[in-house]
């Protein structure tokens, strides 16, 4: 640094004093209790083939109420309503998980390029998405599902995941809208970079964070989802998911003389979907950077 | 063709950058256009400082944009060494854009809140490589250095850092690059007062220090003043009057640049406060006033100003143009 | 001498955030006599702007508000916890920056305004649009007629601020506080807009706060200019003796730093290094210590008390600029290439050389 010159030296002199980093903002206790219990039955669904849980066969009398043996009892062909809470945790997870994968992935891309490009590019995928959204849902994923001999779990997902590309596309597309805008999207035009690097290193990493707290909420939105086509008999054949228990826990008498078959698997859909959205609200927060020093 | 005239383009082998009738258009909508730049024509030096002056909607940051093509150009040349710059496309523009940079207004809406400041200034060899054979990585120390910044800061991302040490991280990057030409708009009026002439200075020492020609874009005259060789008073997407810095203020012509000069809080002593009573608003741009663009508020306008455009005519002898039917006589010499 | 129109004694206001107490301002105390106009300059940060709210009744329920605000004989604290919203608005009122912030974008001017007519005075809906006309009038804006049925997009930043200003003179008030009236304005709609104030103040004997970045504009316009740093008053006194006479070092070096038109080209700058300190938690020092080039180990010590003639020229620094105290202090530290807290010094661009 023998080449600076005298005043060069004087300019530096303020970097010498930076405040100490600011302090550290913090996600709170109730996020990681929340992504606490999320992980918990993350776990849980994961491992579930090597545990001992089981849907086949009656593991005891027909609507047993909860007990030692039968934490949340038995439904009305016997079989545990915890082991089937388990085993229905692995579908309405994944089911949730893809379908928001896919909303984003597809939904994201679309939306960053209309908003980027902006002019017909927006026009066309702008129309794209009104007609997602302005078809009606329930029927849109009827006609899916129906598409399909047999009823299996990536349908439902795929189904799901179509379901979410409007939204998460047209909020990409917001952002990369407020994005663009900005100087820096300029700056990185001046210096020569190819659209495709600053979509990826200038937009991507900005529109991201909101598309994370939605993909949180959209999760919690698509595991309704499931159930609601649960209650229609159109989820994953033959397979368990949170949808089809509380389905099966709804049928006759059982709400008003077996509540648990029902109320267990609600009472952990209800927490899991808390949790989504608690998480994704603070993980918005989180990031909202400030942009200023002061 | 209605433009101000070719008179301030100077046939010298030291130009740089030429620009030549340049038109710039925004349509707003029912088949309306705003008329931001209406040809307007001028020169840089190597290793110049142009300085363009003139208020909000003068079109002077549109010339800018223009020039590196951030804005569509309706009309006219922009010829860079030799580059027809209005009419590149593609590769080939995005190819001589290194060597035209720029800093822009507002230094924390210019990084990336998302990206490490080391990343944002190397930004422009990670695109290039090895391409242009400009600043190798290793020395993006030494830049940092040089816009005083201390490189052990490099891992902090732009909110970090103050509105004054962000415009130093912008400098920084546009230097990576090795540029001829640096077009600095409105640079300093979104800092602290007492940040300003940091800036400033730090954009007079790098421009002597790696040879750079300035565009230099503002609305303050003090600060156009004090950076510039040369000056264009803008008024409504015309040039009123080009000259040499000091001449320009010291003998202003155009009854536009005085009251500039007369308006500010403390007006410039070479021209009468009552210059500074200018009357009504800014017209249109969208419908802007035939002849004179400056007819509509101008104490010295007759029936020729509004039918017939004013063509730039030199002051004899004086670097110094301007485009006016009754141009301030003064007296030379005072 | 009858006592002053305004008098603020010891004014301290805190606000409680998640990163420490913030020290908006300081210690801050000035007086205003009828009908004249003081300046208060500063930077972003200064305090200058929270200063003018505090008087305002404008700050959050959670600023922690110390000292007096006395005017016209009434304890204006007082005012602001009894509730007289009829205080802000009649007695004083204020002027802001952008005058979008201050209009509502879906009613037409001339109902804003008589809005504020009726809710303080308590006139008819016809006579208060007739007074409104009027006052667009006064404020120079052409065509008043018109312009009261129009909404505030449709006018320009001139007018709109215009528009602004005769809302704010609707009641007569006494005194009107300007923050930043015209920082977001071009320099010809500048003049228009501060000589409307001027001639404002003179016809209704109006006293006024302008508050503002722009030390050109608190030179042209002001009987008395207060420099604020770092929440606090580092100097204060009349216009003239102040731009002609400064003794605070930032006064001086702020000055000194600013590129001036009658300047030649390329003229060198003299920059104060450095930024602005933080307002969490302080440390017991000058705030401008870090970036003096006077400072000397004492003023890392103790924070100067306001010295000089008590509502004359009063300034807060150990070792005052023009001042042989001051210049042994600049001797010292250009000859040892550093003040007290480490800052390169070297001779001033146009004196001494690098």
């Amino acid at each position: 640094m023998s080449d600076m010159d005298a005043e060069t030296t004087i300019v530096g002199a303020d970097v010498d004093e930076m405040p100490d980093d600011a302090v550290e903002k913090e996600l709170g206790i109730g996020f990681w209790v929340c992504i606490g219990w999320l992980a918990t039955i993350g776990l849980v669904a994961l491992l579930a083939p090597w545990l001992p849980v089981t849907s086949d066969g009656a593991q005891g009398g027909p609507r047993e109420a909860p007990s030692m043996s039968h934490w949340f009892g038995t439904d009305a062909n016997g079989r545990s309503v915890f082991d089937l809470t388990i085993l229905g945790a692995r579908t309405s997870l994944a089911v949730g998980l893809f379908a928001i994968i896919f909303g984003m992935v597809v939904g994201g891309s679309l939306g960053i390029v209309a908003g980027y490009f902006k002019g017909k590019v927006d026009a066309v995928i702008g129309f794209i998405f009104f007609s997602l959204l302005s078809f009606p849902q329930l029927v849109l994923a009827l006609l899916i599902v129906n598409a399909f001999d047999q009823v299996s779990l990536f349908t439902v997902a795929i189904t799901l995941g179509i379901l979410a590309v409007a939204p998460v596309g047209r909020l990409a597309r917001a952002a990369t809208l407020v994005f663009a805008e900005r100087e820096f999207v300029l700056a990185a035009k001046v210096i020569g970079a190819k659209h495709f690097r600053i979509i990826i290193r200038e937009l991507l990493p900005n529109v991201l964070i909101p598309m994370a707290a939605l993909g949180l909420l959209g999760m919690g939105v698509a595991i309704v989802a499931e159930g609601g086509l649960a209650f229609l008999g159109l989820s994953v054949d033959g397979g368990e998911s949170w949808g089809i228990t509380i389905n099966d826990g709804r049928q006759s008498r059982d709400l008003q003389e077996n509540p648990w078959v029902a109320m267990f698997p609600i009472g952990v859909m209800f927490l899991t979907i808390l949790s989504l959205n608690f998480a994704g609200d603070r993980v918005r927060e989180y990031f909202d950077v400030r942009e200023t020093a002061f | 063709m209605a433009g101000s005239g070719h008179a301030p383009l100077r046939d010298d082998p030291n130009v740089l950058l030429t620009i030549q009738d340049l038109e710039v258009e925004f349509p707003v909508g029912k088949g309306a256009v705003v008329h931001a730049v209406s040809g307007i024509s001028f020169d840089v030096f190597e290793g110049e400082t142009l300085g363009i002056v003139g208020e909000s909607g003068c079109g002077k940051s549109t010339v800018a944009k223009s020039i590196i093509r951030l804005n569509d150009i309706k009309a006219g040349s922009v010829d860079y060494q030799g580059h027809k710059l209005a009419d590149l496309e593609g590769e080939a523009l995005r190819r001589i854009r290194p060597d035209l940079q720029m800093i822009f207004q507002d230094p924390i809406s210019s990084l990336n809140p998302r990206r490490k400041i080391r990343d944002v200034i190397s930004e422009g060899l990670a695109v290039w490589g090895d391409d242009r054979g400009s600043w190798p990585q290793d020395r993006i120390e030494e830049l940092m250095t040089a816009v005083g910044i201390d490189p052990k800061y490099g891992d902090r991302r732009p909110h970090q850092f103050s509105g004054g040490q962000c415009q130093r991280i912008g400098i920084a990057r546009a230097l990576a690059l090795d540029p001829k030409m640096m077009i600095c708009d409105e640079p300093v009026s979104a800092l602290d007062v007492s940040v300003q002439a940091q800036v400033l200075n730090l954009l007079e020492d790098m421009k002597e220090r790696y040879g750079l020609t300035l565009l230099f874009i503002s609305h303050d005259l003090s600060v156009v003043k004090n950076v510039s060789d040369r000056i264009i008073v803008m008024y409504l997407g015309k040039a009123c009057e080009i000259g040499n810095a000091d001449e320009l203020y010291e003998h202003p012509r155009h009854p536009y640049t005085r009251a500039l000069l007369a308006s500010i809080p403390e007006p410039a002593p070479t021209v009468d406060p009552s210059d500074g009573d200018i009357e009504g608003e800014l017209p249109s741009p969208i419908t802007p006033p035939a002849g004179c663009r400056f007819n509509t508020r101008c104490g010295h306008a007759s029936d020729i100003c509004f039918t017939e455009e004013p063509q730039m005519q030199r002051v004899p002898g004086e670097d110094h143009y301007f485009a006016c039917h009754h141009p301030v006589e003064v007296s030379v010499g005072v | 001498m009858a006592d002053p129109q305004l008098s603020v004694r010891d004014l301290t206001v805190r606000f409680p955030t998640t990163r420490g107490t913030v020290q908006a301002v300081n210690g801050v105390s000035f007086e205003l006599e009828q009908g004249q106009m003081l300046g208060i300059v500063g930077e972003s940060g200064s305090g200058k702007s929270v200063t003018a709210k505090t008087l305002m009744n404008l700050l959050p329920r959670t600023a922690e508000i110390e000292g007096s605000v006395m005017f016209d004989g009434q304890d204006v604290r007082q005012a602001a916890a009894d509730g007289r919203d009829h205080f802000w608005g009649v007695e004083m009122t204020m002027v802001f920056q952008d005058p979008m912030t201050s209009l509502n974008p879906v009613k037409k001017c001339g109902e804003q305004i008589a809005e504020t007519i009726r809710y303080h005075l308590g006139q008819s809906k016809s006579e208060a649009l007739a007074m409104a006309e009027d006052l667009l009038g006064q404020v120079g804006i052409p065509e008043p007629g018109k312009r009261v049925s129009q909404y505030p997009h449709e006018l320009s930043g001139g007018l709109r601020q215009r528009v602004v200003i005769a809302m704010a003179l609707a009641c007569q008030p006494k005194l009107l506080i300007a923050d930043e009236p015209t920082t977001a304005v071009d320099v010809t709609v500048q003049r228009h807009i501060l000589n409307l104030l001027d001639s404002l103040r003179e016809e209704r004997g109006m006293s006024m706060i302008l508050i503002t970045h722009d030390l050109g504009v608190a030179r042209g316009r002001c009987d008395d200019v207060a420099v604020m740093y770092a929440g606090r008053i580092v100097e204060r006194s009349a216009t003239e003796t102040l731009f002609g006479d400064s003794r605070h070092p930032y006064t001086d070096a702020l000055l000194r730093s600013i590129p001036r038109i009658d300047q030649p080209s390329h003229t060198r700058l003299d920059p104060i290094p450095g930024r602005p300190p933080e307002l969490i938690n302080p440390p017991v020092q000058c705030a401008y210590a870090p970036r003096c080039r006077y400072a000397q180990p004492d003023c890392l010590k103790s924070i100067p008390e306001a010295q000089g003639v008590e509502g004359m020229h009063e300034f807060a620094c150990h070792h005052p600029a023009n001042t042989d105290q001051g210049r042994e202090a600049l001797a010292a530290n250009v000859a040892a290439g550093r003040n007290a807290s480490g800052m390169p010094v070297a001779g001033y661009a146009g004196t001494g050389g690098f």
